[in-house]
């Protein structure tokens, strides 16, 4: 085992890991942002409505990542009209392509996600809604959103994760990100097992760190739906034992 | 219509269900602090006839009048539809309603509960409906649970969350659906005091129960509904002393021995 060849490399590994987490953090940011309105129309009763999200989710979760990212980096520029237009000074570049690849695929999954969560909203609790005179835009706002987002969020961690490792891919095309840096230093020094363990590594802390987050998250968010005597509330603590 | 000052006024209201028609033309005048208990067994379609008065059911046809006003009804497709959504938004705050099965919001507190419509329909400044909240909260009995979630709660302190819910509105009417069919026989005392109270104050109500002895000491008006018809109607002592249809005679006979 080598690991002199890790240690004079640990500032590129960390250039990798700040590439890594830009990727990730901007495509869960505009992932979520788009996914909001795909699942709202997804969920609609309206298949006219429905159609297009539903296809949008079904494309993008029916192929793999790498082959979505292939297509957008790779195959989009085999189009002289996507070449001369000003569009080209975002494809031509892998790390936009990388981004635009896992923003669409985090979307739809997201979506997928939400979507399941608003139909299972609790028709009384609309119904509740309604009767207090709230208008639709304010039940969705108010009680349909805020309550799918709070049963979204255990599956939605587990999406987050999926795309921290999903970004992995960005090596693939060029990026040097932590995946991307491991290959470099692997081909520099000839250390496989060290230079990619070091990468899985990294991953491991970050993914640690994701799970924690969201076990805080879920702690806040979703204190409505443990069993009463694990909640500290100002009532129960006054009399509590412990 | 909209004769006087009826807080609400039905006009032959019927309601169907594909082919099953529900209600079959029922009318009622509601007047300003009038308690209305609706009795009727099962399927004679009690429910249905208060979810049409705030539209959570669209009525087939009929008329509604809140406080004189009509709400406003078009035929869509051959479907009556309300023809203007925020007509029915601005009545529906001012009826409240109190659920069979609660339907408290689960993920905010009972006082988030309290001041969610106030606060996001009537357009109370939050310290305003927070003061509210507590009052109503005092007044049902809950305000030391405030800040519990309502999966925490007995149903009969749901059903009193889901009570201060609606009179934080400061409503004109209540509607209550069945409040106390959902709950164990012992929360149901805690429950029907506090309505009796409302009752009491002099709030204009009607309520859907199958509590006789509320009905009877509370009500100024009974209705009993049979097969989508009104079949009996009265003051209380009336129609529980001397009941003129014998389907009532046979309702009461079956609850009361």
């Amino acid at each position: 085992m080598d690991f002199d060849a890790i240690i004079s490399n640990l500032p590129l590994y960390l250039k990798g890991l700040w590439v890594t987490l830009q990727l990730v953090i901007m495509a869960l940011a505009a992932g979520f942002v788009l996914a909001v309105p795909v699942a709202l129309a997804a969920a609609s009763r309206n298949l006219l409505v429905a159609i297009i999200p539903k296809a949008f989710i079904y494309f993008f979760r029916g192929t793999p990542l790498l082959v979505q990212m292939f297509m957008i980096y790779h195959g989009f520029a085999q189009f002289d009209a996507l070449r001369e237009s000003f569009l080209w000074l975002v494809f031509r570049e892998a790390y936009w392509c990388a981004l635009i690849a896992f923003s669409l695929n985090t979307a739809a999954y997201t979506a997928e996600i939400l979507r399941g969560a608003i139909e299972q909203t609790s028709f009384g609790e609309v119904e509740a809604a309604k009767a207090c005179g709230m208008s639709k835009p304010t039940i969705y706002r108010r009680i349909v959103l805020p309550s799918s987002f709070r049963r979204a969020l255990p599956a939605y961690g587990n999406e987050v994760i999926f795309m921290l490792h999903g970004s992995a891919l960005a090596g693939v095309i060029t990026i040097v990100d932590l995946f991307g840096a491991a290959k470099i230093v692997n081909s520099r020094h000839f250390v496989p097992f060290e230079s990619f363990i070091t990468a899985g590594v990294f991953y491991l802390c970050v993914t640690f760190f994701l799970v924690w987050l969201f076990k805080r998250l879920e702690h806040h968010w979703n204190a409505y739906l443990r069993p009463r005597e694990t909640i500290a509330v100002p009532t129960i603590a006054a009399t509590a034992a412990d | 219509m909209g004769e006087n000052n009826a807080a609400i006024v039905v006009e032959d209201l019927h309601k169907s269900f594909g082919a099953i028609e529900v209600l079959k033309g029922i009318s009622l005048t509601a007047n300003e602090h009038d308690v209305i208990s609706i009795l009727g067994s099962s399927g004679s379609g009690k429910s249905t006839f208060l979810r049409c008065i705030n539209l959570l059911e669209i009525p087939t046809s009929g008329r509604v009048y809140v406080h004189g006003e009509l709400i406003k009804m078009v035929a869509k497709r051959g479907e009556m539809q309300p023809a203007d959504q925020p007509q029915v938004d601005r009545i529906r705050s001012k009826l409240s309603m109190v659920f069979q099965q609660f339907n408290l919001w689960a993920h905010m507190t009972v006082l988030q509960n309290v001041i969610e419509a106030p606060i996001h329909v009537l357009k109370v400044p939050k310290r305003e409906a927070i003061e509210r909240a507590e009052a109503v909260l005092q007044r049902v009995g809950l305000l030391d649970h405030k800040d519990y979630y309502p999966a925490h709660l007995s149903g009969g302190q749901q059903q009193r969350a889901a009570i201060a819910r609606a009179l934080a509105m400061e409503p004109e009417l209540m509607l209550f659906d069945e409040p106390t069919s959902a709950l164990d026989p012992e929360l149901v005392n805690e429950v029907l005091r506090v309505i009796r109270g409302l009752a009491e104050e002099g709030r204009t109500m009607l309520v859907v129960t199958h509590e006789m002895g509320f009905a009877r000491e509370v009500s100024d008006k009974v209705l009993f509904l049979h097969q989508g018809l009104v079949e009996e109607q009265g003051p209380p002592d009336q129609v529980f002393n001397n009941p003129t249809s014998e389907r009532f005679r046979q309702f009461l006979a079956g609850d009361l021995k």
